[in-house]
């Protein structure tokens, strides 16, 4: 699978409207912003179709992977868009790492535990929030909101410190950033008790 | 005290939504604290122990409370287990920290939550440290967990 899909799933009380642009999806963030919500309509939908009383738009078929038999349920999913909520401790396995980059699906995943297996970019963790826009509907109206780097820094920065993992290429990278402005730039490894 | 043990921990209760379904007490829910609790993380009001009015699904019961207070009614109210606090967003920080001001309690984090500016006590179980402030606790937490 490739490209980005608009999902907008909505019932009589709640919107959601976002874009899902890569493999691997993030969704984190404060409690009680509709993550499970989401995830039970995606279900819902799935198991009902439209007798669900939930309208789903989307190219491709949304569905959701839970419970002991996640690797035969993965297994006949092709081309779908995998929701998985947290709770689900199997994001965590290496199997699961693997299965998933050889299914072809795109997965959305809520979890607040780093993923180390699974390669995703900071720009595909989101959280949810209720949207300004469709102020006055009925329904609250939720959209993704991203959670790192959403906002450029385009000023000019004066960090106190700057402290990188060791002295191997993120320290030559920063070293060679702070050239003229003389930050002080620490490898981890040097400051005592730390790492 | 808030007594944290950071990482994989197989006796912890993982998924604290599924074990709340099954063990909670109505008593719990119209408790003040819980009401508190219940109003600042999920902005949703206490009617009686088996109805609550949430400002977005209308009536629920707590089944359908968020995952977070769900975990932090469980922390609150079975001492004995361990629950995956992970479940927690930040917006529930501050009540943990409130809970580990009224009795000794540990809980399991897999990930580093925000524990705001102010500073707090808090013990990690995995090293015996007190933590102050999260300026202390990001090199520490931070070498447990990503």
């Amino acid at each position: 699978m490739k490209g980005s899909y608009r999902i907008v799933v909505k019932n009589a009380v709640v919107r959601y409207d976002f874009e899902i642009r890569r493999n691997i999806t993030i969704i984190k963030g404060d409690s009680a912003t509709g993550k499970t919500t989401l995830i039970e309509m995606i279900r819902e939908y799935y198991e009902n179709g439209k007798s669900s009383g939930i309208e789903l738009n989307c190219e491709k078929t949304c569905s959701v992977l839970s419970g002991r038999e996640w690797k035969v349920l993965l297994s006949v999913m092709k081309e779908q868009i995998v929701f998985i909520d947290e709770g689900n401790d199997f994001v965590l396995s290496d199997e699961f790492a693997r299965l998933a980059q050889e299914s072809g699906n795109y997965f959305v995943i809520a979890t607040r535990e780093g993923l180390v297996n699974l390669p995703y970019s900071v720009e595909e963790i989101y959280g949810i929030r209720e949207s300004g826009r469709y102020a006055g509907l009925k329904q609250t109206y939720n959209e993704l909101y991203h959670i790192y780097g959403e906002k450029l820094y385009t000023e000019t920065i004066k960090p106190e410190k700057v402290i990188v993992e060791d002295s191997n290429s993120g320290f030559q990278f920063y070293e060679k950033l702070s050239q003229n402005q003389r930050w002080p730039l620490y490898a981890v490894e040097e400051i005592p008790g730390c790492w | 005290m808030l007594n944290i043990f950071y990482g994989d921990m197989p006796e912890a209760i993982y998924n604290p939504s599924v074990y709340f379904k099954n063990v909670y007490d109505e008593s719990w829910i119209v408790e003040p604290f819980t009401k508190e609790m219940i109003k600042d993380v999920d902005k949703s009001t206490v009617i009686g122990p088996r109805i609550i009015d949430s400002p977005v699904l209308g009536g629920i019961t707590p089944r359908e409370l968020s995952g977070g207070v769900k975990t932090l009614i469980l922390i609150d109210h079975v001492p004995d287990k361990v629950f995956n606090a992970s479940a927690c967003g930040d917006n529930c920080a501050k009540w943990l920290l409130k809970i580990g001001e009224k009795r000794d309690v540990t809980i399991n984090l897999r990930h580093i939550m925000d524990f705001g500016d102010e500073d707090f006590c808090i013990r990690v179980q995995n090293t015996g440290q007190l933590i102050h402030n999260m300026d202390e606790l990001l090199p520490v937490a931070g070498k447990l967990v990503r």
